[in-house]
Protein backbone atom coordinates (compact mmCIF):
# COMPACT_ATOMS: atom_id res chain seq x y z
CA UNK A 1 0.00 0.00 0.00
CA UNK A 2 1.61 3.57 -1.36
CA UNK A 3 1.96 6.18 1.74
CA UNK A 4 1.84 9.50 1.83
CA UNK A 5 4.18 11.90 3.24
CA UNK A 6 4.09 15.80 4.20
CA UNK A 7 6.47 16.17 1.02
CA UNK A 8 4.12 14.16 -1.37
CA UNK A 9 0.92 15.43 -0.54
CA UNK A 10 0.56 17.97 -3.20
CA UNK A 11 1.46 15.40 -5.70
CA UNK A 12 -0.93 12.83 -4.29
CA UNK A 13 -3.51 15.52 -3.80
CA UNK A 14 -3.17 16.40 -7.73
CA UNK A 15 -2.82 12.79 -8.81
CA UNK A 16 -6.25 11.97 -7.18
CA UNK A 17 -8.05 15.33 -9.00
CA UNK A 18 -6.44 14.17 -12.17
CA UNK A 19 -7.64 9.99 -12.04
CA UNK A 20 -10.89 11.28 -10.89
CA UNK A 21 -11.66 13.27 -13.36
CA UNK A 22 -10.20 10.78 -16.08
CA UNK A 23 -12.51 8.73 -14.62
CA UNK A 24 -15.78 10.97 -15.08
CA UNK A 25 -17.95 8.92 -17.42
CA UNK A 26 -17.18 5.79 -14.75
CA UNK A 27 -19.51 7.79 -11.74
CA UNK A 28 -22.90 5.13 -12.16
CA UNK A 29 -24.82 8.57 -10.13
CA UNK A 30 -24.83 12.03 -10.70
CA UNK A 31 -26.58 14.14 -8.32
CA UNK A 32 -27.07 18.04 -8.51
CA UNK A 33 -27.85 20.54 -5.53
CA UNK A 34 -28.61 23.59 -5.49
CA UNK A 35 -27.52 25.77 -2.61
CA UNK A 36 -26.62 29.66 -1.61
CA UNK A 37 -24.18 30.72 -4.82
CA UNK A 38 -23.22 27.35 -5.56
CA UNK A 39 -24.48 24.12 -8.14
CA UNK A 40 -22.39 21.10 -6.65
CA UNK A 41 -22.45 18.37 -8.94
CA UNK A 42 -21.63 15.12 -7.24
CA UNK A 43 -20.76 12.21 -8.86
CA UNK A 44 -20.73 9.19 -7.14
CA UNK A 45 -21.71 5.22 -6.75
CA UNK A 46 -25.76 4.24 -5.59
CA UNK A 47 -25.54 3.24 -1.86
CA UNK A 48 -26.22 5.79 1.63
CA UNK A 49 -24.23 8.74 0.28
CA UNK A 50 -26.23 9.23 -2.83
CA UNK A 51 -29.47 8.63 -0.61
CA UNK A 52 -27.90 11.20 1.80
CA UNK A 53 -27.51 13.77 -0.92
CA UNK A 54 -30.93 13.55 -1.83
CA UNK A 55 -32.53 14.35 1.80
CA UNK A 56 -29.49 16.30 3.78
CA UNK A 57 -30.07 20.18 1.86
CA UNK A 58 -32.05 22.96 1.71
CA UNK A 59 -32.28 23.75 -1.87
CA UNK A 60 -31.56 27.59 -2.86
CA UNK A 61 -34.76 28.84 -4.93
CA UNK A 62 -32.73 31.49 -5.63
CA UNK A 63 -31.99 33.11 -9.60
CA UNK A 64 -29.03 30.31 -10.67
CA UNK A 65 -27.31 32.75 -12.95
CA UNK A 66 -25.85 34.09 -9.86
CA UNK A 67 -24.46 30.48 -9.26
CA UNK A 68 -20.97 29.09 -9.53
CA UNK A 69 -20.63 25.08 -9.94
CA UNK A 70 -18.34 22.49 -8.16
CA UNK A 71 -17.83 19.59 -9.29
CA UNK A 72 -17.11 16.54 -6.42
CA UNK A 73 -15.96 13.15 -7.21
CA UNK A 74 -17.39 10.73 -4.34
CA UNK A 75 -15.00 7.45 -5.58
CA UNK A 76 -13.44 4.19 -4.47
CA UNK A 77 -11.59 1.56 -6.59
CA UNK A 78 -14.29 -0.11 -7.32
CA UNK A 79 -15.26 2.26 -10.25
CA UNK A 80 -13.40 1.82 -12.84
CA UNK A 81 -10.06 3.90 -13.02
CA UNK A 82 -10.19 4.86 -9.21
CA UNK A 83 -7.03 4.09 -7.13
CA UNK A 84 -7.02 2.53 -4.03
CA UNK A 85 -6.55 5.22 -1.42
CA UNK A 86 -3.08 5.44 0.38
CA UNK A 87 -2.33 5.45 4.00
CA UNK A 88 -0.66 8.15 5.64
CA UNK A 89 3.36 7.40 6.04
CA UNK A 90 4.80 10.31 7.72
CA UNK A 91 5.56 9.99 11.63
CA UNK A 92 4.37 13.41 12.54
CA UNK A 93 0.71 14.83 11.54
CA UNK A 94 -0.72 17.60 12.32
CA UNK A 95 -4.27 18.91 11.12
CA UNK A 96 -2.90 22.65 11.08
CA UNK A 97 0.30 21.26 8.85
CA UNK A 98 -1.68 19.07 6.39
CA UNK A 99 -3.57 21.87 5.63
CA UNK A 100 -0.81 24.43 5.32
CA UNK A 101 1.12 22.12 3.06
CA UNK A 102 -1.59 22.16 0.76
CA UNK A 103 -2.26 25.61 0.92
CA UNK A 104 1.12 26.25 -0.25
CA UNK A 105 0.09 24.47 -3.26
CA UNK A 106 -3.37 26.17 -4.03
CA UNK A 107 -5.29 22.71 -2.53
CA UNK A 108 -7.53 22.23 0.09
CA UNK A 109 -7.85 18.75 1.96
CA UNK A 110 -8.51 16.71 4.80
CA UNK A 111 -7.10 13.08 5.75
CA UNK A 112 -9.12 10.45 8.36
CA UNK A 113 -6.61 7.69 9.20
CA UNK A 114 -8.99 5.19 10.33
CA UNK A 115 -10.79 4.78 6.91
CA UNK A 116 -7.92 6.38 4.93
CA UNK A 117 -10.69 8.76 3.49
CA UNK A 118 -9.01 11.34 1.69
CA UNK A 119 -10.90 14.93 0.56
CA UNK A 120 -9.24 16.96 -1.58
CA UNK A 121 -10.67 20.05 -3.04
CA UNK A 122 -8.98 22.51 -5.82
CA UNK A 123 -10.80 25.78 -5.03
CA UNK A 124 -9.56 27.64 -8.33
CA UNK A 125 -10.68 25.27 -10.82
CA UNK A 126 -13.82 24.11 -8.31
CA UNK A 127 -13.05 20.36 -8.29
CA UNK A 128 -12.77 18.39 -5.51
CA UNK A 129 -12.09 14.09 -5.17
CA UNK A 130 -13.61 12.16 -1.84
CA UNK A 131 -11.59 8.48 -2.22
CA UNK A 132 -13.01 6.19 -0.13
CA UNK A 133 -11.43 2.02 0.46
CA UNK A 134 -15.45 1.03 -0.78
CA UNK A 135 -18.67 2.76 -1.42
CA UNK A 136 -19.70 2.73 2.30
CA UNK A 137 -16.17 3.50 4.01
CA UNK A 138 -17.00 6.91 4.78
CA UNK A 139 -16.84 8.09 8.73
CA UNK A 140 -20.37 7.87 10.24
CA UNK A 141 -20.65 11.33 10.46
CA UNK A 142 -20.68 11.94 6.80
CA UNK A 143 -24.31 11.55 5.76
CA UNK A 144 -26.16 14.20 8.08
CA UNK A 145 -24.01 16.77 6.92
CA UNK A 146 -22.57 15.12 3.31
CA UNK A 147 -19.47 17.08 1.89
CA UNK A 148 -19.50 19.68 4.07
CA UNK A 149 -15.56 19.89 4.09
CA UNK A 150 -15.91 20.99 0.36
CA UNK A 151 -18.66 23.50 0.99
CA UNK A 152 -16.59 24.82 4.09
CA UNK A 153 -13.48 25.44 1.24
CA UNK A 154 -15.53 26.90 -2.09
CA UNK A 155 -17.33 29.28 0.33
CA UNK A 156 -14.45 29.94 2.05
CA UNK A 157 -12.50 31.16 -0.86
CA UNK A 158 -16.02 33.41 -1.38
CA UNK A 159 -15.14 35.05 1.87
CA UNK A 160 -18.44 33.27 3.27
CA UNK A 161 -18.01 30.75 5.92
CA UNK A 162 -19.93 27.89 7.11
CA UNK A 163 -20.08 28.32 10.78
CA UNK A 164 -21.17 25.67 13.71
CA UNK A 165 -24.35 27.76 15.07
CA UNK A 166 -28.21 27.42 15.55
CA UNK A 167 -30.57 29.89 14.37
CA UNK A 168 -33.98 31.14 15.42
CA UNK A 169 -35.91 34.06 13.59
CA UNK A 170 -38.82 36.04 13.37
CA UNK A 171 -39.93 37.88 10.60
CA UNK A 172 -36.60 37.73 8.59
CA UNK A 173 -34.48 38.45 12.03
CA UNK A 174 -32.70 36.30 13.69
CA UNK A 175 -30.10 35.24 16.24
CA UNK A 176 -27.34 32.94 16.07
CA UNK A 177 -27.21 30.53 18.45
CA UNK A 178 -23.01 29.38 18.94
CA UNK A 179 -21.43 26.76 21.46
CA UNK A 180 -20.02 23.81 21.76
CA UNK A 181 -21.91 20.42 21.84
CA UNK A 182 -24.18 19.64 24.83
CA UNK A 183 -24.70 24.05 25.55
CA UNK A 184 -28.87 23.26 24.59
CA UNK A 185 -27.98 24.89 21.21
CA UNK A 186 -29.79 21.95 19.23
CA UNK A 187 -33.09 21.77 21.77
CA UNK A 188 -33.53 25.36 21.42
CA UNK A 189 -34.01 25.30 17.94
CA UNK A 190 -36.32 22.70 17.73
CA UNK A 191 -38.14 24.42 20.92
CA UNK A 192 -38.80 27.26 18.54
CA UNK A 193 -39.54 25.91 15.71
CA UNK A 194 -41.84 23.82 17.36
CA UNK A 195 -43.54 27.27 18.77
CA UNK A 196 -43.81 28.95 15.76
CA UNK A 197 -40.53 30.48 14.73
CA UNK A 198 -38.05 29.92 12.27
CA UNK A 199 -34.27 28.61 11.31
CA UNK A 200 -32.20 28.22 8.76
CA UNK A 201 -30.53 25.38 10.19
CA UNK A 202 -28.70 24.08 13.01
CA UNK A 203 -25.26 22.53 13.85
CA UNK A 204 -24.04 24.39 10.22
CA UNK A 205 -25.49 27.66 8.47
CA UNK A 206 -23.95 29.59 5.81
CA UNK A 207 -22.85 33.17 6.89
CA UNK A 208 -21.81 36.07 5.19
CA UNK A 209 -20.91 39.59 6.12
CA UNK A 210 -21.54 41.49 2.91
CA UNK A 211 -24.34 43.40 4.54
CA UNK A 212 -24.79 42.75 7.76
CA UNK A 213 -24.42 39.03 9.38
CA UNK A 214 -26.90 37.19 7.27
CA UNK A 215 -27.57 33.41 7.61
CA UNK A 216 -28.51 30.80 4.85
CA UNK A 217 -29.42 27.18 5.08
CA UNK A 218 -27.57 24.31 3.72
CA UNK A 219 -28.41 21.99 5.79
CA UNK A 220 -32.09 20.39 6.62
CA UNK A 221 -30.66 17.31 9.46
CA UNK A 222 -31.73 18.12 13.30
CA UNK A 223 -30.68 15.65 15.58
CA UNK A 224 -31.84 14.66 19.27
CA UNK A 225 -31.12 12.13 21.60
CA UNK A 226 -33.83 10.18 22.86
CA UNK A 227 -33.84 12.24 25.98
CA UNK A 228 -34.31 15.60 24.36
CA UNK A 229 -36.40 13.96 21.62
CA UNK A 230 -39.16 12.66 24.19
CA UNK A 231 -39.06 16.22 26.01
CA UNK A 232 -39.55 18.23 23.37
CA UNK A 233 -42.98 16.12 22.30
CA UNK A 234 -41.69 14.84 19.05
CA UNK A 235 -41.95 10.89 19.64
CA UNK A 236 -45.68 12.11 19.31
CA UNK A 237 -44.78 14.22 16.66
CA UNK A 238 -42.27 12.11 14.39
CA UNK A 239 -43.10 8.42 15.93
CA UNK A 240 -40.78 6.92 18.13
CA UNK A 241 -39.36 4.74 15.96
CA UNK A 242 -36.22 7.09 14.13
CA UNK A 243 -33.35 4.71 14.07
CA UNK A 244 -30.49 6.36 16.05
CA UNK A 245 -27.44 7.67 14.49
CA UNK A 246 -23.63 7.03 15.45
CA UNK A 247 -23.79 9.83 18.28
CA UNK A 248 -26.87 7.57 19.24
CA UNK A 249 -28.80 10.97 18.49
CA UNK A 250 -32.59 10.72 16.30
CA UNK A 251 -32.42 12.38 13.64
CA UNK A 252 -35.09 13.98 11.41
CA UNK A 253 -35.70 17.04 9.25
CA UNK A 254 -35.92 20.17 9.40
CA UNK A 255 -39.55 20.49 7.04
CA UNK A 256 -40.76 17.83 9.60
CA UNK A 257 -41.37 20.66 12.15
CA UNK A 258 -40.93 23.57 10.51
CA UNK A 259 -44.19 25.81 10.80
CA UNK A 260 -43.52 26.97 7.35
CA UNK A 261 -40.76 26.84 4.08
CA UNK A 262 -37.55 27.41 5.40
CA UNK A 263 -36.26 30.67 4.58
CA UNK A 264 -33.67 32.06 1.96
CA UNK A 265 -31.49 33.77 4.72
CA UNK A 266 -32.26 35.49 8.20
CA UNK A 267 -31.10 38.25 8.61
CA UNK A 268 -28.81 38.13 12.17
CA UNK A 269 -28.79 40.87 14.73
CA UNK A 270 -27.69 39.03 17.85
CA UNK A 271 -25.07 36.37 19.20
CA UNK A 272 -26.45 34.03 21.87
CA UNK A 273 -24.38 31.31 23.49
CA UNK A 274 -27.27 28.84 25.43
CA UNK A 275 -26.44 27.39 28.57
CA UNK A 276 -28.35 24.99 30.88
CA UNK A 277 -29.30 27.10 33.75
CA UNK A 278 -31.00 26.37 37.32
CA UNK A 279 -33.54 28.05 37.06
CA UNK A 280 -36.81 27.16 35.98
CA UNK A 281 -37.14 30.33 33.61
CA UNK A 282 -35.06 31.35 30.88
CA UNK A 283 -32.91 34.61 31.29
CA UNK A 284 -31.11 36.86 28.51
CA UNK A 285 -28.17 38.89 29.57
CA UNK A 286 -25.25 40.60 28.07
CA UNK A 287 -21.64 38.80 27.64
CA UNK A 288 -18.66 40.19 26.53
CA UNK A 289 -17.88 39.55 22.96
CA UNK A 290 -14.58 38.07 24.15
CA UNK A 291 -16.19 35.32 25.86
CA UNK A 292 -19.01 35.03 22.89
CA UNK A 293 -15.90 34.87 20.24
CA UNK A 294 -14.62 31.68 22.64
CA UNK A 295 -17.97 30.27 22.19
CA UNK A 296 -18.66 30.79 18.71
CA UNK A 297 -15.28 29.94 17.28
CA UNK A 298 -13.40 27.30 18.75
CA UNK A 299 -16.12 24.47 17.49
CA UNK A 300 -16.30 26.05 14.08
CA UNK A 301 -12.79 26.16 13.33
CA UNK A 302 -11.55 22.81 15.05
CA UNK A 303 -14.54 20.86 13.20
CA UNK A 304 -13.58 22.44 9.95
CA UNK A 305 -10.37 21.76 8.01
CA UNK A 306 -7.91 23.84 7.10
CA UNK A 307 -8.63 28.48 6.40
CA UNK A 308 -8.01 28.46 10.64
CA UNK A 309 -6.71 31.87 10.79
CA UNK A 310 -8.99 33.11 7.80
CA UNK A 311 -11.90 31.80 10.27
CA UNK A 312 -10.48 33.54 13.57
CA UNK A 313 -10.41 36.59 11.53
CA UNK A 314 -14.06 35.76 10.03
CA UNK A 315 -15.62 34.90 13.78
CA UNK A 316 -13.93 38.11 15.07
CA UNK A 317 -15.52 40.55 12.55
CA UNK A 318 -19.02 38.37 12.88
CA UNK A 319 -18.67 38.82 16.82
CA UNK A 320 -17.92 42.81 16.47
CA UNK A 321 -20.86 43.35 14.31
CA UNK A 322 -23.25 42.12 17.28
CA UNK A 323 -24.39 42.07 20.66
CA UNK A 324 -23.36 38.96 22.33
CA UNK A 325 -25.89 37.58 25.18
CA UNK A 326 -25.99 34.68 27.15
CA UNK A 327 -29.15 32.43 27.29
CA UNK A 328 -29.56 30.62 30.37
CA UNK A 329 -31.91 27.65 29.29
CA UNK A 330 -35.38 27.36 31.79
CA UNK A 331 -36.68 23.88 32.32
CA UNK A 332 -39.50 24.26 30.05
CA UNK A 333 -38.61 23.21 26.12
CA UNK A 334 -42.21 26.43 25.42
CA UNK A 335 -41.20 28.86 27.86
CA UNK A 336 -37.45 28.78 26.12
CA UNK A 337 -39.29 29.47 22.83
CA UNK A 338 -41.41 32.08 24.22
CA UNK A 339 -38.18 33.72 25.89
CA UNK A 340 -36.36 33.70 22.76
CA UNK A 341 -39.40 34.90 20.97
CA UNK A 342 -39.95 37.75 23.08
CA UNK A 343 -35.93 38.85 22.37
CA UNK A 344 -36.94 38.24 18.47
CA UNK A 345 -39.71 40.48 19.02
CA UNK A 346 -38.20 43.09 20.63
CA UNK A 347 -35.53 43.15 18.31
CA UNK A 348 -37.20 42.04 14.91
CA UNK B 1 -14.36 23.68 29.02
CA UNK B 2 -12.15 26.52 30.47
CA UNK B 3 -9.25 26.11 32.38
CA UNK B 4 -6.53 28.54 34.41
CA UNK B 5 -3.33 28.66 32.47
CA UNK B 6 -1.77 28.18 35.63
CA UNK B 7 -3.02 24.77 36.02
CA UNK B 8 -0.37 22.51 33.80
CA UNK B 9 2.79 24.76 34.65
CA UNK B 10 5.79 24.62 36.90
CA UNK B 11 5.12 27.51 38.92
CA UNK B 12 8.42 27.53 40.76
CA UNK B 13 10.09 26.80 37.21
CA UNK B 14 8.12 29.80 35.55
CA UNK B 15 8.80 32.25 38.94
CA UNK B 16 12.76 31.75 38.94
CA UNK B 17 13.22 32.39 34.91
CA UNK B 18 14.70 35.82 34.19
CA UNK B 19 13.10 38.10 31.98
CA UNK B 20 13.90 39.28 28.81
CA UNK B 21 13.98 43.03 27.93
CA UNK B 22 11.73 42.31 25.56
CA UNK B 23 9.85 39.80 23.82
CA UNK B 24 7.56 39.37 20.46
CA UNK B 25 4.70 36.96 19.57
CA UNK B 26 6.20 33.68 19.69
CA UNK B 27 5.54 32.57 15.78
CA UNK B 28 3.25 33.15 12.98
CA UNK B 29 0.78 30.55 14.31
CA UNK B 30 0.07 32.77 17.08
CA UNK B 31 -2.69 35.03 15.89
CA UNK B 32 -5.01 37.35 18.36
CA UNK B 33 -7.69 39.86 17.93
CA UNK B 34 -9.13 42.36 19.95
CA UNK B 35 -12.74 42.79 21.74
CA UNK B 36 -13.82 46.10 23.49
CA UNK B 37 -10.45 45.79 24.53
CA UNK B 38 -10.16 41.86 25.84
CA UNK B 39 -7.57 39.93 23.76
CA UNK B 40 -8.25 36.30 22.87
CA UNK B 41 -5.38 34.46 20.88
CA UNK B 42 -5.26 31.15 19.11
CA UNK B 43 -2.99 28.95 18.34
CA UNK B 44 -3.10 27.85 14.90
CA UNK B 45 -0.62 25.01 15.28
CA UNK B 46 -3.00 23.36 17.83
CA UNK B 47 -6.22 24.83 18.15
CA UNK B 48 -5.76 26.11 21.37
CA UNK B 49 -7.41 29.11 22.77
CA UNK B 50 -6.45 31.93 25.30
CA UNK B 51 -9.00 34.61 26.71
CA UNK B 52 -6.91 37.40 28.71
CA UNK B 53 -8.59 39.22 31.29
CA UNK B 54 -8.78 43.18 31.19
CA UNK B 55 -5.47 43.68 32.74
CA UNK B 56 -4.16 40.33 31.10
CA UNK B 57 -5.07 42.07 27.68
CA UNK B 58 -2.88 45.02 28.30
CA UNK B 59 -0.05 43.59 29.12
CA UNK B 60 0.06 41.28 26.29
CA UNK B 61 -1.03 44.25 23.97
CA UNK B 62 2.10 45.82 25.37
CA UNK B 63 4.18 42.93 25.20
CA UNK B 64 3.04 41.36 21.94
CA UNK B 65 3.93 44.89 19.92
CA UNK B 66 7.15 44.99 21.53
CA UNK B 67 7.39 47.60 24.71
CA UNK B 68 9.98 46.72 26.99
CA UNK B 69 9.38 44.61 29.84
CA UNK B 70 11.26 47.27 32.50
CA UNK B 71 8.92 50.31 31.00
CA UNK B 72 5.74 48.01 31.24
CA UNK B 73 6.84 46.91 34.91
CA UNK B 74 7.25 51.11 35.15
CA UNK B 75 3.93 51.43 33.36
CA UNK B 76 1.63 49.20 35.71
CA UNK B 77 3.87 50.47 39.09
CA UNK B 78 0.07 52.59 39.96
CA UNK B 79 -2.46 49.50 38.80
CA UNK B 80 -4.17 48.56 42.06
CA UNK B 81 -4.99 44.62 40.16
CA UNK B 82 -1.33 44.52 39.25
CA UNK B 83 1.42 44.02 41.44
CA UNK B 84 4.94 43.46 40.32
CA UNK B 85 5.71 39.83 41.28
CA UNK B 86 2.55 38.68 39.78
CA UNK B 87 3.25 40.50 36.32
CA UNK B 88 6.47 39.10 36.28
CA UNK B 89 5.21 35.75 36.78
CA UNK B 90 2.72 36.17 34.59
CA UNK B 91 5.00 37.48 31.64
CA UNK B 92 6.70 33.67 32.10
CA UNK B 93 3.38 32.07 31.82
CA UNK B 94 2.97 33.73 28.48
CA UNK B 95 6.44 32.53 27.59
CA UNK B 96 5.73 28.87 28.82
CA UNK B 97 2.03 28.58 27.51
CA UNK B 98 3.88 29.38 24.25
CA UNK B 99 2.66 32.47 23.59
CA UNK B 100 5.34 35.20 23.98
CA UNK B 101 9.67 34.70 23.22
CA UNK B 102 11.97 36.47 24.41
CA UNK B 103 13.57 38.97 21.38
CA UNK B 104 16.33 40.92 20.21
CA UNK B 105 14.35 43.76 18.94
CA UNK B 106 15.22 47.12 20.66
CA UNK B 107 12.74 47.44 23.73
CA UNK B 108 10.26 50.37 22.78
CA UNK B 109 9.01 52.44 25.07
CA UNK B 110 5.78 52.64 26.55
CA UNK B 111 2.48 54.60 25.25
CA UNK B 112 1.29 57.68 27.49
CA UNK B 113 -1.86 56.05 27.99
CA UNK B 114 -0.63 52.49 29.23
CA UNK B 115 -0.16 53.53 33.03
CA UNK B 116 -3.94 54.62 32.68
CA UNK B 117 -5.05 51.93 31.10
CA UNK B 118 -3.19 49.39 33.51
CA UNK B 119 -4.66 51.49 36.61
CA UNK B 120 -8.24 51.35 34.96
CA UNK B 121 -8.00 47.29 34.89
CA UNK B 122 -10.68 46.19 37.61
CA UNK B 123 -9.52 42.37 37.09
CA UNK B 124 -6.18 40.51 37.92
CA UNK B 125 -3.99 39.34 35.68
CA UNK B 126 -5.06 36.23 34.25
CA UNK B 127 -5.18 34.03 30.69
CA UNK B 128 -7.57 30.62 30.79
CA UNK B 129 -6.93 28.37 28.18
CA UNK B 130 -9.62 26.60 26.22
CA UNK B 131 -8.52 23.55 24.81
CA UNK B 132 -10.88 21.20 25.02
CA UNK B 133 -11.47 21.05 21.27
CA UNK B 134 -7.64 21.34 20.49
CA UNK B 135 -6.09 19.31 17.92
CA UNK B 136 -6.44 15.35 19.11
CA UNK B 137 -3.81 13.71 16.82
CA UNK B 138 -0.87 15.48 17.03
CA UNK B 139 1.23 12.23 16.39
CA UNK B 140 0.26 9.65 14.58
CA UNK B 141 1.59 6.45 17.02
CA UNK B 142 0.96 3.84 14.57
CA UNK B 143 3.40 5.48 11.71
CA UNK B 144 6.08 6.70 14.57
CA UNK B 145 8.25 3.98 14.61
CA UNK B 146 8.01 2.96 10.86
CA UNK B 147 9.94 4.71 7.96
CA UNK B 148 7.70 6.01 5.82
CA UNK B 149 7.50 4.24 2.43
CA UNK B 150 6.79 7.59 0.26
CA UNK B 151 4.27 8.37 -2.09
CA UNK B 152 4.08 7.90 -5.63
CA UNK B 153 4.55 5.03 -7.33
CA UNK B 154 3.28 6.76 -10.16
CA UNK B 155 4.56 9.70 -12.18
CA UNK B 156 4.98 13.24 -10.16
CA UNK B 157 3.08 15.77 -11.48
CA UNK B 158 5.18 19.13 -11.74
Amino acid sequence: MPRVTLETLPDYARFLITAAEGAAGQFPVQRTVRLPGLELVAHLDRGALADALGQAFIEAKGDPRDSRQCRIFIGHPGIDGMPEPASWGDAHFTEHGFAQKLAEAGLRGHHFHDLDFWQIYDPERRVGVQLMRSADAFPPWEPGAPLRAFLHWEYAARGMRLTHAGTLGLDGKGVLLAGAGGAGKSGTVVAGLLNGLDSVGDDYVLIDLDDGVRARPLFSTLKQDPKGFARLGLEGRLGPARPLNWQGKRVFHINEIAPRPVRASLDIFALMVPHVGDSKTSSIVPISRKDAMIALAPSGIAQMPGERESGFRFFSDLTRFLPCYRLSLGTGPNEIAGAVRDFLARGA
Amino acid sequence: MMRPAAAGLNCSGVKNMPLSDVYAVASKDIVFESFDGEAVVLDLSNGKYFGFSDSGSKVWQALSSGVGTEALIQSAAGAAAIDAAALEAFIAQLVELGLLAPSSATPLPSSDDLPAALAAASEPLNVSVHDDLADLIIVDPIHEVEEPLGWPAVKQVS
